[in-house]
């Protein structure tokens, strides 16, 4: 058990401090150590490609051990919070979102790896930098970007006549008309989860031309005739086309829905015809994966992105530099992303056609989905205020209490009301 | 009171040093204070340290991994303007208090119920008190089940004697969801009140039925004259346990709801938690928690009267 | 109590209600035995009746026990358990052993502290105990837990074993006193020995408490082997968006059922306890 942990501790930066003192050259002779925080795959391979074949072979290759420590899903920020506010626990750490802008001033500056991977590995995608560049500076090296997209029940579109998802979300409200009236209702998330509500309000507010923020990053510009037009478009599609149920959903809700066969199509990630073709073969078969709809002013997605920092509290910065500077490499880079099956797609163009993408073509939306993908708050830069909006799930419950059928002139208000307290100091 | 018999142990002995410090260690405010020290101790550094740390956190502007810079009453000026913040009070004080008197009617229905003699009354004590026993999470994920109308029992139920289907959205309209995480609550609550309002009901004299009996009381006017009366200093202090848990209660609605739908579930613990660990923002989010002291500072003006008046 | 009742009163004062408050005390148990029965196709059934399982499986069960660390989390989660439970009866005799039995000056301001104590909320001070916990270097360890626990539990136990105390005569104590016991002798050897009711319920409900918390546990063990019960099974039975709920609701019943044969064994003692400590007390 972990009681011995402080003794491992004290240890441990003991023995940093010794190497520090003992050593002239960056890497000193004796056996290093570096923790990396992950947050718990949804695909197991994943955390085991790392744990069986990454690590052992930059300790073979440079006598590192790296240590790979797994947090359970959605604890993640409480743990790099905890090491953050302490300064101790971890080397290296995967954020998620924007969370390079809220714990910026305990990062290192990783500007000349993310460079160096960028020329040699065919660029990075404009979304990449949107997370991890913060005031003219790389603080972390984006890894790659779990999507939201529209999933759809191929066979019962093809009862309405509809071979092809849908490109407009007018055009998609016409199909969920009918598909409810055969018992085929959409389940779209408007509760209190993280991933599948934003993963489709956000894109459809921007796609209207809606938008929290202006580009200055400090005016609220969220009551304006075109998130009035979103707002209404959102009522009548959940009104006419939707479970009430979806109102109180979170995250695992549509996922039960969809293998209990009671929804034909909703916004998630690459999970549900991940484990229905494993689980349930039948459900995975008709099971398709689509870019989301374009709405009058275009077609938006949710950027969800991964990304690796580094703390400057660490022990040794060079050893933790020429890890994630390894990690980074192509050969490192392609195997995990291979073994994750496209659920991480990657920032760097180098892998727009790697052969992952043909394992299961109908991930291919995903890949091409990062040239419209954006951070919930755009367009202003991301930023603090940005994740307190989210957190309060502002945009969210806009949408949520519209269509619970409050008037879009209040529902506005509210939210304009909120972003002008949380951009108080923008 | 005991008689006093200390000073007399000391007349009899010959004052040698190490009696007279064992005296010393004897005697009632030395004593008591060494005995209390440990435990005092541990309370100031694990929860009155904390707690003024946390007063000093909510006074900050302290956005995560910054350092703080002092705001005085900011924060509470922001809540106090955040509609959220006051549908949060508004939800908290809803679920304290219509769920703690659920608990309390059903409780002493229980224990009346129970307190009557029939076999296997041991065995089925225990298992009433198995709500009250399962981690709440794991019950609240079973709940999620149970609540979806695709797999409820009870939509089920409501669909066959003609409801439109799919029937109730227990969790998404959102009265309804209130609704839920109140009956929740009363269902993991209800057999801590009723066994313990059981033991209180035990200890009521049977003399006294008989004599009210004799009087010519109605069974309900035996309730009322007999049997509440004598109960309400353990109603009471049950009722004080029950409202500081379920008032500060996180896990319910973090794993059914997280504070959905539109904030119709959020209370103090899982707004505070979502401000500060999801916004990184460690001093409003403290400024949330904090505004749960004044509420339940109440309650300890009511306890102080209350063991006064004994 | 009063009894001698027909066949048809005691139908409706005892059966009825009795069966009433079973059914719904132990519904939720009913569904988490059958769902964690049912293989995955009829788990999602929404056609079939969901009270009745046609394949049970153990599938679940051996998942949970072989794929998981939901031994180590059952062992962790007593181990923690039990530890903050005698830490928080020995501080609970501390403290109202004296409060109980000692008259000197600040005993009710201490007293009402201790019970001010205990409506400090957890969301309160789960940031800076973060720090604390952090700054002794005992993150991700479960004596941070341990050390925790205790803040919620003490004060109740000190409430509970005062009011209990208070219901011991003071004729034994004094007896031994005049044979000239010091205090502490007379409080070891004489006293404690008559409060095993009161102990028993402290403890027990301490014990109910500290298997139950989740707070805590979820800032403070990050790591699958040093998780408890309810925090590990939350953790990793839900992998991203994807339910286990099969073994979710295995897990759910595995957990509880130490738990209650444990109630079974001490649930006379438990209301005895209560009895006098809440009733006079």
């Amino acid at each position: 058990m972990e009681s011995t942990s402080r003794r491992g501790f004290l240890k441990l930066a003991g023995l940093g401090a010794a190497g520090a003192v003992l050593s002239s050259r960056p890497i000193s002779a004796s056996t290093k150590s570096l923790t990396l925080l992950h947050e718990s795959s949804f695909i197991k391979t994943y955390d085991e490609h790392f744990q069986k074949v990454l690590a052992p072979a930059y300790e073979k290759e440079t006598g590192v051990k790296v240590t790979y420590e797994l947090t359970s899903v959605g604890s993640l920020q409480t743990r790099v919070t905890t090491v953050a506010e302490t300064g101790s626990g971890a080397d290296i750490t995967s954020n998620a979102f924007s969370w390079p802008f809220l714990f910026d001033e305990k990062y290192l500056d990783v500007s000349d790896i993310a460079e160096e991977a960028g020329k040699r590995q065919g660029g990075w995608y404009e979304a990449a930098k949107e997370a991890v560049f913060v005031n003219g500076k790389w603080k972390a090296i984006p890894f790659g970007n779990i999507g939201q997209l529209m999933n759809w029940r191929t066979d019962w579109f093809k009862e309405v006549g509809v071979a092809k998802f849908p490109e407009t979300w007018e055009e998609l409200y016409e199909v969920g008309k009918k598909l409810k009236a055969k018992d085929h209702p959409f389940g779209f998330e408007l509760g209190h989860g993280f991933g599948d509500n934003h993963g489709w309000l956000y894109p459809l507010l921007w796609s209207y031309g809606g938008a929290e923020v202006a580009p200055d990053g400090k005016t609220v510009a969220i009551d304006s005739d075109e998130t009035a037009r979103a707002v209404d478009f959102a009522r009548k599609f959940f009104r006419d086309t939707m479970l009430e149920d979806v109102l109180g959903w979170t995250d695992p809700s549509n996922n039960k829905a969809w293998y209990a066969e009671q929804i034909s199509c909703t916004n998630n990630a690459e999970s549900i015809l991940w484990l229905g073709k494993r689980d349930f073969p039948e459900i995975g078969q008709v099971t398709d994966q689509a870019l989301n709809p374009a709405g009058p002013k275009g077609r938006f997605h949710l950027l969800a992105p991964v990304s690796h920092s580094i703390f400057n509290f660490t022990q040794d910065p060079e050893a933790a530099r020429a890890f994630l500077r390894w990690l980074t490499d192509e050969k490192q880079l392609s195997g995990w992303y291979a073994v994750a099956d496209t659920y991480y797609q990657p920032f760097l163009h180098g892998y727009d056609n790697a052969p992952m993408w043909q394992v299961e073509p109908r991930n291919i939306p995903y890949r091409d989905a990062m040239a419209t993908a954006h951070l919930p708050g755009w367009p202003a830069p991301a930023s603090r205020h940005m994740a307190e909006s989210v957190a309060k799930y502002v945009v969210v419950d806009m949408f949520a209490k519209a269509c619970s059928g409050a008037s879009t002139k209040d529902v506005i208000k509210n939210a304009e009301g909120q972003l002008k307290e949380i951009y108080r100091s923008a | 009171m005991s008689i006093r018999s200390e000073p007399l142990i000391g007349v009899g002995r010959p004052a040698r040093p190490v009696a007279s410090l064992r005296a010393w260690l004897d005697s009632e405010s030395v004593f008591s204070w060494l005995m209390m020290a440990p435990p005092i101790l541990f309370l100031a550094g694990f929860v009155g340290y904390p707690l003024c740390y946390g007063i000093f956190l909510s006074l900050q502007d302290r956005p995560v991994a910054q350092p703080g810079v002092f705001a005085g009453l900011k924060n509470f000026a922001i809540d106090f303007n955040d509609p959220v913040f006051w549908r949060v009070v508004a939800n908290t004080f809803v679920y304290t208090g219509v769920a703690t008197m659920l608990k309390m009617v059903c409780g002493l229905g229980l224990a009346l119920a129970m307190n009557q003699q029939f076999r296997m009354k041991n065995f089925v004590r225990a298992v009433l008190l198995l709500p009250f026993i399962v981690p709440t999470v794991l019950s609240t994920v079973a709940w999620m089940w149970i609540l979806d109308p695709a797999f409820s029992v009870l939509n089920w139920f409501l669909i066959a004697l003609g409801m439109p289907k799919p029937g109730p959205s227990w969790l998404g309209n959102p009265v309804l969801a209130m609704a839920s995480i109140i009956f929740i609550n009363t269902w993991r609550g209800l057999p801590f009140y009723g066994i313990t309002l059981l033991a209180g009901l035990q200890t009521v004299p049977p003399e006294l039925y008989e004599a009210a009996t004799i009087d010519g009381a109605s069974g309900w006017q035996r309730f009322r004259y007999v049997t509440l009366p004598l109960l309400q200093p353990i109603i009471l202090i049950v009722t004080l346990f029950s409202v500081i848990f379920t008032f500060a209660d996180f896990q319910l609605v973090y794993v059914l709801t997280h504070g959905g739908p539109q904030n119709a579930t959020q209370l103090f613990a899982t707004y505070a938690f979502d401000i500060g660990m999801g916004a990184g923002q460690l001093g409003l989010g403290a400024s949330v928690a904090l505004t749960m002291l004044p509420a339940l500072a109440l309650l300890i003006v009511a306890l102080t009267i209350y063991t006064r008046r004994q | 109590m009063v009894t001698g009742y027909g066949p048809v009163e005691r139908l409706l004062r005892l059966w009825l209600p009795l069966v009433f408050f079973l059914v719904l005390a132990l519904f939720p148990f009913y569904w988490m035995a059958i769902t964690s029965l049912k293989p995955n196709a009829e788990l999602y059934n929404t056609r079939m009746m969901p009270l009745l399982v046609s394949h049970p499986t153990l599938k679940h069960y051996v998942d949970l026990l072989t794929q998981t660390s939901f031994l180590t989390w059952t062992w962790n989660t007593m181990l923690v358990a039990v530890v903050s439970t005698a830490i928080s009866l020995v501080f609970g005799v501390m403290l109202a052993y004296p409060l109980a039995r000692m008259r000197f000056a600040g005993a009710s301001l201490i007293a009402m502290t201790v019970a001010a104590i205990y409506l400090v909320p957890q969301p309160l001070l789960f940031i800076p105990l973060a720090d604390v916990i952090n700054r002794l270097g005992l993150g991700n360890t479960l004596t941070a837990v341990i050390l925790t626990y205790p803040t919620m539990l003490v004060p109740f136990s000190a409430w509970l074993l005062l009011g209990y105390f208070k219901t011991v005569p003071k004729e034994l104590e004094e007896a031994a006193r005049i044979d000239g016991a010091s205090r502490l002798q007379t409080m070891r050897r004489i006293f404690l020995p008559l409060c095993t009711p009161g102990f028993i319920s402290a403890g027990i409900f301490a014990f109910t408490l500290s298997q139950n918390e989740f707070l805590y546990a979820l800032i403070f063990l990050t790591k699958s082997s040093v998780r408890t019960v309810p925090v590990g099974v939350i953790a990793e039975l839900i992998r991203g968006d994807v339910f286990y709920w099969g073994q979710l609701m295995a897990g759910a019943l595995l957990g509880s059922i130490p738990v209650a044969i444990i109630y079974s064994f001490f649930v006379e003692h438990y209301v005895a306890g209560l009895t006098s400590g809440s009733v006079k007390g």
